[in-house]
């Protein structure tokens, strides 16, 4: 039902003279009509709100009966840009008289006399009164709308005006989304919507990480996303150059519609639809140039020799070959930054073909995206192609919303991070040479040696080379609807949505090896097919009746969702080798061919669905919405959960004791509800135990593989809904005739029954993952606040927008995990009770030993030395638990992967034909474990720092403990992995994004039939303030509970582009 | 009309969207465990499962480390640390040490396969001799996988059934999980057939079962105990079973595998096209061993394990005809694997001087390596793992006569593998010896005979002989401390999940 009224919300925008007084009344509720034709202040001293909307009423009543007039006047109406503006509502003041503008913007009309006003009128743009003064030529230029208060927003099956809704909603616009250049939907909102924390990686084609009001669960932190109604993930495949508007439902009140997929929040995207008027051709085009801001300050061959020299004589060791004296070749200085990085580039291109009439419109776009990403040998394309319609008959409307995309992803081999080998790798090794061809080699690819250049890092040049990954997307995302609308408060839908996928992925291995002394491994081919198929069947009835001062609208209905995915995959070793070049087919390889083939998913969602909106004098405002949900996934016991929530609002600015004439608008609204989770790694059979036959014993004189089965994974028949129990107060406000607006929520929620991938003791032998348990709950509470000040009264408009957002996160219960264990571990993180999920439990270090007797007389209570081991320039570490030994058993919750406070802003600024907008990100006050640079520091296998100051005798004011070799005890522990040594506070302010525009001037345009073109110029990540010394502070972590592990994070690139928008 | 009409839509709308049975969606991948347990089929893949655990990799290369590594005859320069301080050194840097948490975890997959074989097996309806052979088989399993952790690990949980999330067990005494050792293979024995036809060679036999057993008793100094299973494989039925291969290598290569001294022998098999150890994973799964590559000499292999050079020198003795003891050879890769010298010694296909030059003193393990048919070595060497030989039991047996009294009883069993090798016999080499001399004498003998086999570290634990003592042999155990090095620390990850776990003295 979204859809239908989303649309007939559009329509009215297009043809505000609708001819029926009943659908106005009813339209007043729901869409942006009815109130807005007339409820514009007509000066900023405007009388209270329900005054101007009992007038408006009127007006409306009067246009539905026309009248004879007298002066003929006609003009035309711009919008910001200068175009014309079609659709706008022109009416005499005071009068039934009016007109609508065609699709140039043009109108005509008589008025009674000269010395009226004309009323211009349009949504989403500020009311213009002009007095005639006799003249029959007015062109009229508006100015876009301040106030978001009349904005239509969707919020599930359903769309409410923004004033009237009750649950958490944030808009986001498409406008700022689209200024970052970006893979996903999710990294372009990064900072934009308050709650919505995004973290990005550098890495072609990838989703980015998005939590929404902290982490309830332990498996899965993502939102729904629908888009037009289907229930599909926004993944890189998804153009967002598509995208109409994007609304984030972040409490239970707003979400709840979606019931137990909802409670991560629910991302609603609508695509653009076709307007009324002629065929309009849109275009854009953006070139970039992406490149990593930050490397590793490395040593350089020499640099290195030094050192390791040193780090050998040190260690009483004969320095190897690569570096000693006498041995050491200066010519080999391989910098592997500069093998592995490149300038990446980006192209972005999109056409889009619109129009329509009053009965149905159409948009018909294309666009292809190339990313060449900024390390060698990984980059993603998309080719894409919608198509959206619309068509009324009658009382029936038809549309459908389909998109084909094409989409490519290259890499080389998976498993490989080339942000630690580039790093770690030695400057001493060349990328190629001869001395290095063996058989297993046949590339002389440079690799470690020993007793010389010893490290395992990967060459990455030669996994480049040798190995690559290339999938293939083939999937159409669409639905289709059918509505009929019995009554004008009556109206059925039918909504058929459909995800087919066609997904390919091809791995090559050529013959060779990328590291020391690696097993000789054969060249191969596989080749993986598998189908994904998602289909969504949505009856839904929308209603919606005013009577008196009493409004009730909402929506009942049935969700039925099925989603399958088949997969076939093949492998082969031995590809044929001729001519210089491999043959990468199956059939073309000679050795062992493999097969393997499954139903990954099958599963099945029922749903059905229930909203009622009650409104009294627009004044008080409640809603009720639940959704009955039944997942095949779980066992029959626990199939089905009920997700109810409740909200109120209560506009205080529409009281008539309320009378503050600066504040346009005052809401307060409260909600409370619960949501469920559902962790799509779950699997489709997640809740019973199976017999696993891939085991092989060998038997018999010829050796022969014979099948073993048992049941390896530990099951859990009990498995159920994990859930979330939501609360949310807000006060929308906005002061000074709308210039200023603002947004507060304060937000409780308590997630329970989070599965957990309970981690099982070794001795009880499970395989296959760890088996979910529905054991612990986590309460997250924040505050989220939004301003925004916008001056639009001067040629130089602007606007400034701040949001900030606390998310206390704190694991409340994590079910019985034994005697006093009321935490689960993950790496060098415990999710405790009472702490954040995933905080730091490391052992603390307390500087560096300066002397021997400092080491000596380092000693517990009973005297025993603790570090007997460590020699002055070594680590101090904490014995916490005061027995003598640092282990495992000295650590301690050291600090909070969660930011204490994260905030957006933007600027938008234009000035005649220049607009220049600004977003800048910041997150404050949480730490990353930096673990290139525990690889780097650790000094063993590796290339330093060249900023490296390891601690001698002469060099003691140093925080980097001595050179040496880890044959040392000493040195062994300076490395602890579980140790605060790698923690960095990672605070960051960032300049994400900065563009500057251009609108060419009409007369320069006309001559080439354009009607608007605007040049732009921008430069994405271009400063970022912080101390980490990582690459990234925005680190997107190994998993939920390692958020703040820098595993060789993928920074965001620094973009620089060039583009071009226009139409004609 | 409209009515109607809307009550028509209404239904379609509830009909199409209330079917609710169709939430019960069957998996076609896999059976049910409630479906499965039927047949005979199903106990024999059960069991199967039991033994695919033996070339998972943890297990198959990791234990090793342990085993052959830590002991005084080997040890590691891996440039890879962890392996030198954790597998070689005794500096235990890490409780949850991910090569010891894969053994740990490997032998209690094994554990969990054999549970479910011996939980499952007696509800199903087939022939009773075969059912009581699976059992057989499975408890035999049970226990080997139970005498890796005991004399790896000591004190440690004692998991007897399938397991269900959420069991704690308690630590269990190292004489607790020996009783059950004994009671499982006990039980075994009585079960398990002589042999098997040659489609199912490598199962357990109870030979296998005895000769575990009797190992079982002597790692807890029960030689008494221990001489009843003894006996039977070396004077009773199984004397017609097993024998001494005729060529002490016979026992190495892979044209000789299953052969008479083989009393249970791990099989590994080469499969090109694996691309995981893990046999769960998929059936396209590493069924071979990667130890060769891990002791695969420099440039051949990781070399992360080799051995210490003072056992080649501990083969003086020559042989009757004078030539030098052809198990050095057979055992050893190093400058002098052929006796002429660095020149004429070939590794993997090039001669010791060309690999590495005349004075390059390194030493590897030979047996288990795949030399004697390739010039590499990889993940994937089919060449199986000879677990118990009957050489090694007729020491044994020697060792428990001596022990409980009947040195002189004592003295064949050591002849029949000293002249297997060529040597004089012990009776004409050295007659007489007491029993504290004959036990040194044994020492050397199960040295020259089993290095590199795995045996080592348990033997040195038998003879009370793992201390700092052993300093000159190998520098790592200057670092052992006595009461505390002979076990692995329990992992802390399981102590965190499970506080009824003790973690193991000195740690």
């Amino acid at each position: 039902m979204k859809n239908s009224l989303w649309k007939t919300g559009r329509r009215t925008q297009k043809s505000p003279l609708w001819p029926s007084v009943t659908l106005t009344v009813l339209l007043a509720a729901i869409s942006p009509f009815g109130a807005q034709a007339a409820d514009r202040p007509k000066d900023k001293a405007a009388g209270p709100a329900g005054l101007k909307n009992a007038y408006s009423f009127s007006i409306n009543k009067e246009m539905a009966n026309r009248a004879a007039v007298a002066l003929a006047i006609r003009g035309r109406v711009t919008d910001e840009k200068g175009e014309g503006l079609p659709g706008v509502s022109v009416v005499v003041k005071g009068t039934n008289t009016g007109a609508v503008t065609d699709q140039d913007g043009n109108y005509a009309l008589n008025a009674p006399d000269g010395s009226t006003t004309l009323t211009f009128s349009f949504v989403g743009y500020l009311t213009q009164e002009v007095v005639i003064n006799n003249r029959t030529t007015i062109d009229v230029s508006l100015a876009p709308d301040a106030r978001a208060l009349e904005e239509v927003v969707v919020i599930g099956y359903q769309t409410v005006r923004k004033r009237d809704l009750t649950g958490a909603t944030s808009t986001v616009s498409p406008d700022q989304a689209n200024k970052v250049t970006a893979n996903s939907l999710a990294e372009s909102i990064q900072g934009l919507s308050p709650g919505v924390t995004v973290r990005s990686t550098g890495v072609p084609g990838q989703q980015a990480s998005i939590q929404i009001r902290g982490v309830a669960s332990f498996l899965n932190t993502d939102p729904l996303y629908v888009i037009d109604g289907m229930i599909a993930d926004a993944n890189p495949t998804i153009n967002t150059d598509d995208i109409e508007s994007i609304q984030i439902l972040k409490d239970a009140s707003a979400a709840a519609i979606y019931g137990a997929r909802a409670a991560n929040g629910v991302i609603i995207i609508t695509t653009k639809q076709g307007k009324e008027g002629p065929i309009k051709v849109g275009f854009s085009a953006k070139y970039g140039v992406q490149e990593m801001y930050k490397r590793w300050n490395l040593t350089n061959s020499s640099e290195f020799a030094a050192l390791q020299r040193t780090q050998y004589e040190s260690a009483g060791q004969t320095p190897p070959a690569s570096v000693a004296l006498g041995t050491f070749n200066p010519n080999i200085n391989t910098d592997w930054q500069d093998q592995t990085l490149q300038t990446g580039s980006l192209q972005d291109y999109n056409v889009t073909l619109s129009g329509g009439t009053k009965t149905g419109n159409y948009l018909i776009s294309g666009s292809y995206l190339v990313n060449n990403g900024y390390v060698i040998g990984n980059s993603f394309n998309r080719a894409a192609f919608r198509i959206n319609s619309r068509s009324q008959k009658g009382r029936v409307t038809f549309g459908e919303n389909m998109v084909l995309t094409n989409s490519n992803t290259q890499s080389p081999t998976s498993g490989f991070n080339p942000m630690y080998d580039m790093a770690t790798m030695l400057p001493v090794i060349p990328v190629q040479d001869p001395s290095y061809i063996t058989t297993t080699n046949p590339g002389g690819w440079g690799i470690g040696t020993y007793p010389n250049a010893v490290t395992y890092a990967f060459n990455p040049v030669a996994v480049r080379n040798l190995s690559s990954v290339k999938s293939n997307y083939a999937k159409l995302v669409g639905n289709a609807f059918a509505e009929v609308k019995f009554w004008d408060w009556l109206t059925y839908r039918f909504n058929a949505g459909m995800e087919v996928s066609f997904d390919y992925t091809q791995t090559l291995r050529q013959t060779g090896v990328w590291q020391y002394n690696a097993a000789p491994y054969p060249s191969s081919v596989g080749d993986d097919r598998s189908r994904f198929l998602s289909l969504l069947f949505e009856h839904t009835l929308n209603f919606n009746k005013t009577i008196g001062p009493h409004n009730i609208n909402g929506v009942v209905g049935i969700s039925q969702q099925h989603t399958t995915r088949q997969t076939t995959g093949a492998s082969r070793t031995n590809l044929t080798y001729a001519g210089g070049q491999y043959y990468g087919t199956i059939s073309s390889a000679t050795g062992t061919a493999t097969a393997t083939g499954g139903v990954p998913d099958d599963y099945r969602i029922l749903g059905y669905l229930g909203r009622v909106n009650y409104g009294y004098k627009d004044r008080y405002l409640i809603t009720f919405t639940g959704r009955l949900d039944s997942d095949s996934r779980f066992g029959s016991n626990y199939r089905t959960g009920f997700f109810p929530s409740v909200a109120g609002a209560w506009r205080i600015s529409q009281e008539k004791f309320f009378n503050v004439p600066w504040v346009s608008d005052l809401k307060l609204n409260v909600s409370y509800g619960k949501l469920g989770i559902v962790v799509p790694t779950l699997g489709s059979w997640p809740y019973t135990a199976y017999i696993n036959n891939n085991p092989r014993a060998i038997f018999g004189a010829d050796q022969t593989p014979s099948v073993g089965a048992y049941q390896a994974q530990l099951a859990n028949p009990d498995l159920r809904w994990e859930s979330r129990i939501q609360q949310n107060i807000g006060l929308d406000a906005s002061f000074l005739n709308n210039r200023v607006s603002l947004e507060f929520n304060v937000y409780n929620s308590l997630s329970r029954d989070a599965i957990l991938n309970l981690t099982v003791p070794g001795y009880l032998g499970n395989l296959r993952g760890n088996p979910y348990v529905n054991t612990a709950s986590i309460r997250n509470r924040g505050i989220e606040f939004a301003a925004t000040y916008r001056n639009n009264e001067h040629p130089f408009k602007w606007d400034v927008s701040a949001n900030f957002t606390t998310i206390r996160n704190r694991v409340e219960n994590v079910g019985n995990q034994g005697q006093s264990i009321n935490y689960i571990v993950s790496g060098n993180t415990r999710s405790q009770v009472g702490n954040p999920v995933g905080q730091w439990f490391l052992v603390q270090t307390a500087g560096i030993f300066q002397t021997q007797e400092e080491v000596n007389s380092y000693v517990n209570s009973t005297g025993k030395v603790i570090q007997p081991y460590s020699k002055p320039g070594d680590i101090k570490y904490v014995d916490l638990n005061g027995d003598g030994v640092i282990d495992a058993n000295d650590r301690t919750f050291v600090s909070s992967p969660w930011p204490k406070l994260q905030a957006g802003a933007q600027f938008n600024g234009s000035y005649k034909q220049f607009s220049l907008s600004v977003q800048l990100v910041g997150v404050f006050g949480y730490t990353v474990y930096n673990d290139v640079r525990r690889s780097l520091d650790s000094y063993q296998l590796t290339n330093f720092r060249k900023d490296v100051s390891p601690w001698t005798t002469q060099n003691t004011a140093t925080s980097d403990p001595r050179l040496g070799l880890a044959t040392d005890q000493g040195i062994v522990y300076n490395n602890l992995a579980y140790s605060d040594r790698w923690l960095e506070n990672a605070s960051y302010v960032r300049f994400r994004n900065v563009e500057l525009g251009y609108t060419l001037p009409r007369p320069f345009l006309s001559r080439a039939k354009i009607n608007n073109a605007r040049v732009f110029v921008s430069g994405q990540n271009l400063f970022t303030i912080t101390g980490y010394t990582g690459l990234d502070p925005d680190v997107t972590g190994s998993n939920i509970q390692e958020r703040g592990v820098d595993a060789g994070h993928w920074p965001s690139p620094r973009v620089f582009s060039l583009g071009v928008t226009g139409e004609f | 009309m409209k009515k109607i009409l809307i009550s028509s839509v209404l239904a379609v709308a509830l009909v199409m969207g209330g079917c609710k049975d169709n939430l019960d969606i069957e998996n076609p991948n896999q059976v049910t465990t409630e479906t499965y347990w039927k047949t005979d089929a199903d106990a024999l893949a059960g069991v199967n499962a039991t033994y695919s655990t033996l070339h998972r990799g943890s297990i198959s290369r990791w234990m090793f480390f342990y085993y052959i590594i830590r002991s005084d005859e080997g040890w590691s320069q891996s440039p890879a640390t962890d392996i030198v301080n954790n597998m070689d050194q005794f500096i235990i840097t890490d409780y949850n040490y991910g090569n010891a948490y894969g053994v740990w975890n490997d032998n209690y997959i094994g554990v969990n396969r054999a549970n479910q074989v011996i939980d499952n097996v007696p509800n199903i309806q087939m022939d009773e001799t075969l059912k009581q052979r699976y059992l057989g088989e499975a408890k035999f399993m049970r226990a080997l996988y139970y005498y890796h952790l005991v004399t790896l690990f000591g004190n440690v949980p004692l998991v007897l059934r399938t397991p269900v999330v959420g069991d704690k067990p308690a630590s269990a005494t190292q004489a607790e999980v020996w009783a059950q050792i004994v009671k499982d293979l006990t039980e075994a024995a009585a079960v398990l057939p002589n042999s098997y036809p040659s489609t199912d060679l490598g199962r357990a036999t109870r030979g296998a079962a005895y000769a575990l057993l009797a190992k079982a008793y002597m790692q807890q100094q029960k030689y008494t105990e221990a001489l009843q299973p003894l006996q039977w494989l070396v004077e009773g039925d199984g004397k017609s079973v097993y024998d001494l291969m005729p060529n002490y290598r016979d026992n190495f290569l892979i044209t000789t595998e299953n052969n008479r001294e083989s009393i249970f022998e791990w099989q590994f098999e080469q499969n090109p096209a694996e691309t995981t150890d893990d046999d769960t994973e998929t059936p396209n799964q590493n069924y071979g061993s990667s130890l060769p590559q891990f002791f695969g000499p420099s440039g051949i292999g990781w070399s992360d394990g080799e051995a210490r050079r003072w056992v080649t020198r501990e083969f003086t003795e020559p042989t009757t005809t004078g030539a030098r003891d052809p198990r050095l050879a057979a055992s050893f890769l190093y400058d002098s694997t052929n006796v002429k010298g660095p020149d004429s010694t070939l590794i993997y296909g090039q001669t010791f001087t060309q690999r590495y030059g005349r004075n390059n003193q390194r030493v590897w393990f030979r047996k288990f390596q795949n030399d004697h048919w390739k010039n590499e070595e990889g993940y994937r060497s089919p060449n199986n793992y000879r677990s118990i030989r009957y050489a090694d039991v007729l020491l044994m047996y020697a060792e428990c006569l001596n022990q409980t009294g009947s040195t002189a009883q004592a003295y064949p069993y050591v002849d029949r593998v000293r002249q297997r090798a060529g040597l004089a016999s012990l009776s004409a080499a050295k007659p007489g010896l007491t029993q504290a001399q004959f036990l040194e004498q044994l020492k050397h003998e199960r040295l020259l005979e089993l290095s590199g086999e795995g045996h080592r570290w348990n033997d040195l634990a038998r003879w009370g002989d793992l201390g700092p003592q052993l300093t000159g042999r190998d520098p790592g155990f200057a670092n052992f401390v006595k009461g505390k090095h002979e076990l692995l620390p329990i992992p802390q990850q399981e102590r965190d999940l499970n506080p009824n776990l003790a973690q193991n003295p000195g740690y």
